[in-house]
């Protein structure tokens, strides 16, 4: 594994902090976690789901050349705007890394709250109607457009399909009005066979 | 044992179970009349699970044209569908939500008939039927639910045919590998895999569908050749025509059933209800996620079975089981109180299991 | 000039003439307010005549009021092709009904000997405005389609502008002839609407439309059965009617909605190049790894030995991962007496990979929910989410020449030591475990 000299001294932060790996945040997880009472995992801004470290697909062990050196790139990324892709990180860790810049990231280690103040208030990855700081405080995956707090995607899809919706409505009241008229239809007049054949 | 005797017997019960002289317009459609009363709300509810159920046909073979069922690309398969297809979403969310109302409706269709004394002479074989069709729709969750091969999939699939192997810690020497053997047998390897999602698919797919058309046809037969019961212990007041007034409230039923499926199916994708983790692709080499448990219509038993001994649930199971099939000569003489309360108390006790399950666990497991 | 007057004056002297002269005769002679219905006179041809005329002039001038008053909304319905379609083809079929109905009208006006007996002047007059108004709409119509699209942002604003005594007809002043006439034909109509049997359209029988079927009841007993025949035909005509109108408009409701997305659903995705790379990329993706990880398997099963990493690559406080006999994470370690340590890198809380960086404490953490093992035991800390120890792995060193030198199966003590040189040109493998699949 390469290590890059810039960022030894950030090591030392993090060894301070939690003794060992430089390259996963589990604070934020757990913030988050308890904050918004459901299970996260690593995959909210990473690529595998269990983190960057190990050989499986989307961690680190796992990287060809290029995609080692476009790491490099990314972990020097200290300022905003570095345009940068991580390989181990999805959309969202890169949209944090690239709004905020890596050394205001680990900056809000110690304050992980801050950070849904920080990354840029109307900013919807998934276009779930709901913005990626709001999925991050409760914990619902903001790329995945089918994951968020159930009342908030309903009332979303909701005005998003409302045309469908009422034409749908109007279709079943009509269709059930037409059918009431039509079983009537049909037991009136079978009514009227019965007298004529009754009658003679 | 005279056979003359037993045939004649047998003839004459079955004549009496299927009244195929009922079988004309006359008898089926224009004397046909339903009772009114307060409990008549229960005679829409097997309507509904069947209008549920060809709801799941028309989705599920809609998903079917683009499902994959193998374990590199079921889960790709599915994104695709959600993804990629156009008004591929809804038809999943629909299937998805479908299958728990059609679930949720032929409980309450076996609660109620069962208060309503359904089963009562001639109605035997309908009711044995119908809880024959009880285990099939059990079957179809079950299966359908490993197909999309998400973490919550396998794992709780897994945690599902465990419970067979346990049972082999009860029985002695080398009858203690049968269960084993019989788990592995219904997944079709040591693990859950490949050959697993496989026989579960064509479970799914096509021999639970065979086993339902023709049970369910049995039993639709049945009711519509015998009527509604009476479903209250007095004569019943009020009579109303089957045709058309009960038949189109039947059909007001099914259109707001619709109507809320719909909604729900556009609106309210049900992944939103779990964890994220929980629908990840299945990664054998990689954690399980938290939260893993089965679909909340199994919870009745599931969370019993992980707070009491593993026998009393066998015990308890098989006893439940029997007690359903044989309900039609068990409950022969009790009287529609005894059974509507016996109805409340089962409701309140899957309700209750259903929705605090977790938190009863909880509360004893710490 | 003419145009200022055509459509602005003589709008304004209609629109006046019309409110005040509908108010006069409202209040002062209301009885004449009506059609004057000839039904008594002949009432054959009339079915045929009224009913048509009726229903379709209905329906059009509906249409009309309808852009007239919500443009918006309608614009916005318009924007959906079926519904364009269907509206347009609706106009149509409806103007010709009433064209083919006015047409029997005329012709019975003119030759009924009855009629002819209580016609006036401003009835043929009425007829003939009519005749020539719905034929110049309806060649309108065909001569410049679209018109309950285009009207919208040109007719309607005139009209409105009119009503708020703004008047501009700059929207109206570049049409063609034909359908000023149409325009110029609706304004004396207005105008006429007092003086004429027009007015009965001010008597709009609403409540029409819930009185209750009326019951005809005779004193013959013949008349008698005939009339609870007649009823019950007509009440099941009645539900019919309603019936088949109910499902076709669902029917047409959920084919507007449905159809195309039925279709598009069974034609697939659609093929956006940039979409269909990327898919592809996915799926050679998972299929290289699926190759991938059956090329492993079929290595665990045929070979007794897997490959871990050369002894002069271990290191004592970062590991080597590896994938096991049961395809399971593993890691590998240099220990201190020069022995490496090989154990199951799958923690055993929930299955994480943990992490191959050892702490000052001896320890790996799992990054999931913090346990952290010791490497030498495997044991996990006091408190940790984790309960059972990492299992230790079999391994074995494999010198240059391919000879075992050393190897250890859990549970047991290493088996020889060796001088640093041997070591150094080593290779740590894994051994296949007893029971094949463990």
């Amino acid at each position: 594994m390469r290590t890059n000299p810039f960022i030894t001294g950030f090591t030392a932060l993090a060894a301070l902090a939690f003794g060992g790996t430089a390259h996963a945040y589990p604070e934020f997880q757990k913030y988050v976690s308890q904050k918004s009472g459901r299970t996260v995992n690593c995959a909210m801004c990473h690529m595998h789901s269990d983190g960057p470290e190990g050989a499986a697909p989307g961690q680190i062990g796992h990287l060809t050349m290029g995609e080692q050196a476009e790491l490099g790139r990314a972990r020097a990324a200290f300022e905003p705007h570095a345009n940068v892709k991580s390989p181990i990180l999805n959309a969202f860790g890169n949209h944090i890394i690239n709004s905020l810049g890596k050394k205001q990231f680990l900056e809000l280690r110690v304050t992980p709250s801050e950070l849904a103040n920080k990354l840029p208030k109307d900013s919807d990855l998934d276009g779930d109607g709901i913005t990626d700081v709001d999925e991050y405080l409760t914990g619902t995956h903001p790329l995945i457009k089918s994951d968020g707090l159930p009342w908030l995607l309903f009332k979303a899809n909701l005005a998003a399909n409302l045309g469908q919706i009422v034409l749908m409505l109007a279709a079943t009241v009509l269709g059930l009005w037409g059918l009431h008229h039509l079983l009537h239809g049909f037991d009136v007049a079978t009514r009227l066979q019965d007298n004529d054949e009754e009658s003679g | 044992m005279n056979l003359k005797e037993t045939l004649h017997n047998t003839e004459k019960f079955l004549a009496e179970r299927m009244p195929v002289e009922k079988m004309n317009y006359a008898s089926m459609v224009q004397k046909k009349e339903v009772p009114v009363h307060g409990l008549a709300w229960g005679y829409y509810m097997g309507g509904l699970a069947m209008f549920f159920f060809m709801v799941q046909i028309a989705t599920g073979l809609m998903l079917l044209f683009y499902y994959q069922p193998t374990v590199s690309d079921a889960h790709a398969s599915v994104e695709f569908i959600t993804d990629q297809i156009p008004a591929g979403a809804l038809v999943r969310n629909v299937h998805a939500w479908a299958s728990s109302l059609m679930i949720g409706s032929v409980l309450i269709h076996l609660l109620t008939a069962f208060a309503m004394k359904a089963f009562e002479k001639p109605r035997e074989l309908t009711w044995v039927t119908g809880v024959l069709l009880l285990g099939i729709t059990f079957g179809f969750g079950f299966t359908g639910y490993l197909l999309p091969w998400h973490q919550i999939a396998v794992n709780a699939t897994k945690i599902g045919l465990q419970t067979i192997e346990e049972i082999g810690g009860y029985l002695p020497g080398q009858m203690a590998e049968w269960p084993r053997l019989a788990k592995e047998i219904i997944q079709g390897e040591a693990s859950v895999g490949q050959a697993t999602l496989s026989r579960f698919f064509s479970l799914h797919v096509i021999i639970l569908p065979l086993a339902i058309f023709g049970v369910l046809g049995f039993h639709l037969v049945s009711v519509q050749l015998h009527g509604m019961s009476k479903g209250i212990d007095a004569k019943p007041r009020r009579l109303e025509k089957f045709f058309p007034t009960f038949l189109l409230k039947d059909l007001r039923v099914w259109g707001i059933a619709f109507m809320v499926l719909f909604i729900l199916g556009a609106c309210l994708p049900f992944e939103s209800l779990f964890a994220y983790p929980l629908f990840e692709p299945f990664d054998p080499k990689g954690s399980t996620p938290d939260g893993i448990k089965p679909e909340w219509y199994f919870f009745w038993v599931y969370y019993p079975l992980e707070l009491l001994p593993l026998w009393v649930i066998l015990v308890g199971s098989t006893l439940l089981a029997g007690v359903l099939l044989a309900t039609p000569w068990i409950f022969k003489n009790t009287n529609r109180q005894s059974l509507r309360l016996i109805a409340i108390a089962a409701g309140i006790y899957l309700i209750i299991m259903t929705l605090f399950g977790e938190n009863i666990y909880h509360l004893f497991k710490g | 000039m003419l145009d200022a007057f055509l459509f602005i004056g003589l709008p304004y002297i209609a629109l006046i003439v019309a409110v005040i002269g509908c108010l006069r005769r409202a209040r002062l002679s209301k009885f004449t307010m009506s059609a004057r219905s000839s039904q008594f006179l002949e009432d054959r041809q009339l079915l045929w005549g009224s009913a048509p005329w009726h229903i379709g002039i209905i329906v059009v001038l509906l249409g009309h009021l309808l852009a007239f008053l919500l443009p918006n909304v309608w614009s916005g319905i318009l924007t959906v092709p079926l519904a364009m379609f269907g509206i347009e083809a609706l106009g149509i079929a409806c103007s010709l009904l009433a064209l083919a109905g006015l047409g029997t009208l005329i012709y019975r006006r003119l030759t009924s000997a009855r009629l002819q007996a209580v016609t006036t002047p401003s009835d043929l007059l009425v007829v003939a405005l009519l005749f020539m108004q719905i034929s110049l709409g309806i060649l309108s119509a065909i001569y410049f389609r679209y018109g309950s699209a285009w009207s919208t942002g040109t007719l309607v604003p005139y009209l409105w502008s009119l009503l708020l005594l703004q008047p501009d007809m700059a929207y109206v002043a570049g049409f063609p002839m034909l359908f000023k006439l149409h325009l110029i034909g609706a304004w004396l109509f207005i105008l006429l609407l007092p003086f004429t049997r027009l007015m009965h359209i001010l008597a709009v029988p609403f409540t029409y439309l819930w009185r209750a079927p009326q019951l005809v009841v005779w004193n013959t007993i013949r008349r008698r059965q005939h009339a609870v025949v007649a009823t019950v035909r007509a009440e099941s005509r009645r539900e019919f009617i309603k019936g088949a109108a109910g499902v076709t408009g669902a029917t047409g409701l959920l084919a507007l909605g449905v159809s195309t997305k039925a279709v598009n659903f069974f034609k697939g995705a659609s093929h956006d190049p940039e979409a269909e790379s990327a898919m592809l990329e996915k799926k050679l993706q998972r299929l290289q790894l699926t190759a991938e990880e059956r090329g492993y398997e079929l290595e665990r099963q045929r070979h007794a030995l897997i490959l871990v990493s050369p002894y002069a690559e271990l290191d004592p406080l970062k590991g080597k991962y590896f994938i096991d006999y049961a395809m399971a994470p593993g890691l590998a370690f240099k220990g201190k007496d020069g022995m490496p340590i090989v154990m199951s890198a799958k923690c055993t809380h929930l299955g994480c990979t943990v992490s191959n960086t050892v702490d000052s404490n001896g320890r790996v953490m799992c990054p999931c929910h913090i346990s952290y093992f010791d490497i030498l035991t495997g044991i996990p800390n006091e408190g940790a989410p984790a309960k059972a120890p990492l299992a230790q792995i079999a391994w074995a060193l494999v010198d240059a020449a391919g000879k075992v030198v050393a190897s250890r199966t859990p549970g047991q003590a290493v088996t020889a030591s060796l001088s640093p040189e041997v070591l150094a040109q080593c290779s740590l493998y894994i051994t296949k475990p007893a029971k094949a699949g463990a």
